[in-house]
């Protein structure tokens, strides 16, 4: 539902430090990352996104519950420091789920990107997260990293990254 | 591999506009799916109109973060499906917001959708609106409350296949 489907990738026994997109194409209108992860930490990891291998100009503004109350925060980093992943204190065979979206991510203007995202711990507290965030860059977007902070992206971790394309045909537009 | 997303219109923004609008919407999708990147010329909310519908046949429940608060916020009888609580902030076209219309050409019901907004420098807030209308959508218009879209500002509409 996503568009068209760029690449996909699964990590293989043994856990892998990152899953790394490169030489993404500009001819796409919007990215779409769906986010299925799990890492080797011993209790809920973070996830680092970066951009274009960039460390610098990320920022984020966060809505966030745990099933008891919610919260708001901003933040700023040297990657898109926020997402969780369940470690291996969690229970067992459950990932983490979300989406993220680039809007016009090849364009000429900083790039906002919107996130949904879940963690889950069956019986116990897990997370839920929207967020807002910008990456203070006017550069097109041709490569995106996610990588565990902590630790490792375990086995059966998946993200598979879509483009949108504009188009016309369906309807009229003024 | 074919897409679910067929893309039906879009539209860039060449100078300040009051509002973007979409007619002659095809029938023949499940789902429509409008991706909106825009700033505003004055703070102000987001907006939504079916079929040229301003009757208050409208109504909403949103959740919403500030970065330092949150908030609950609903209502009925309102003259638009509202794509934002707040108002947008931003003069350069930096906010996104996604908005998913669920079957929007069915005639045996309202029409309901479920919308994202994302202004890192502002507000991150969902909500869930329904038009009380068992009309199917051929048109649609998208409008800042009270002020213009910037140049810049972009507009994809997408019909999702079921």
């Amino acid at each position: 539902m996503y568009g068209q489907l760029i690449s996909s990738v699964t990590v293989g026994a043994g856990g892998a430090s990152n899953i790394e997109f490169t030489g993404i194409a500009g001819s796409f209108t919007d990215l779409v990352a769906v986010v299925n992860l799990r890492t080797t930490y011993s209790s809920l990891d973070t996830i680092n996104v970066t951009v274009n291998g960039s460390t610098t100009g990320y920022s984020w503004r966060v809505l966030f519950g745990n099933g008891a109350s919610a919260s708001s925060w901003t933040g700023s980093g040297s990657g898109f420091q926020e997402i969780g992943a369940p470690g291996t204190n969690h229970t067992a065979n459950t990932f983490s789920n979300g989406i993220l979206t680039f809007p016009n991510y090849s364009g000429s203007t900083n790039k906002s990107f919107s996130v949904d995202y879940v963690t889950e711990n069956n019986g116990t507290t897990a997370y839920a997260w929207l967020i807002a965030g910008l990456w203070s860059s006017t550069s097109a977007i041709s490569s995106i990293k996610f990588a565990s902070m902590n630790a490792n992206l375990a086995q059966y971790s998946t993200i598979s990254l879509y483009g949108l394309t504009k188009g016309s045909g369906g309807a009229t537009v003024s | 591999m074919p897409s679910a997303l067929v893309p039906l219109a879009n539209i860039t923004l060449g100078s300040a506009t009051a509002s973007v609008t979409f007619s002659s919407i095809v029938g023949t999708y499940r789902d429509l799916m409008l991706v909106a990147q825009v700033g505003h010329t004055v703070a102000s909310s987001l907006r939504l109109r079916a079929n040229s519908d301003s009757g208050a046949n409208y109504s909403y429940v949103s959740m919403i973060g500030t970065g330092t608060s949150t908030a609950s916020g609903g209502g009925g009888g309102i003259t638009y499906y509202p794509l934002t609580e707040y108002g947008i902030q931003a003069t350069t076209p930096i906010v996104t917001s996604i908005t998913h219309l669920m079957d929007y050409s069915a005639t045996d019901k309202h029409k309901s959708l479920i919308t994202r907004h994302s202004e890192s420098g502002y507000q991150v807030s969902a909500l869930a609106c329904r038009w009380a209308s068992t009309s199917a959508i051929t048109s649609l218009v998208i409008f800042p409350g009270s002020s213009t879209f910037v140049a810049g500002s972009t507009f994809a509409l997408y019909g999702v296949s079921a």
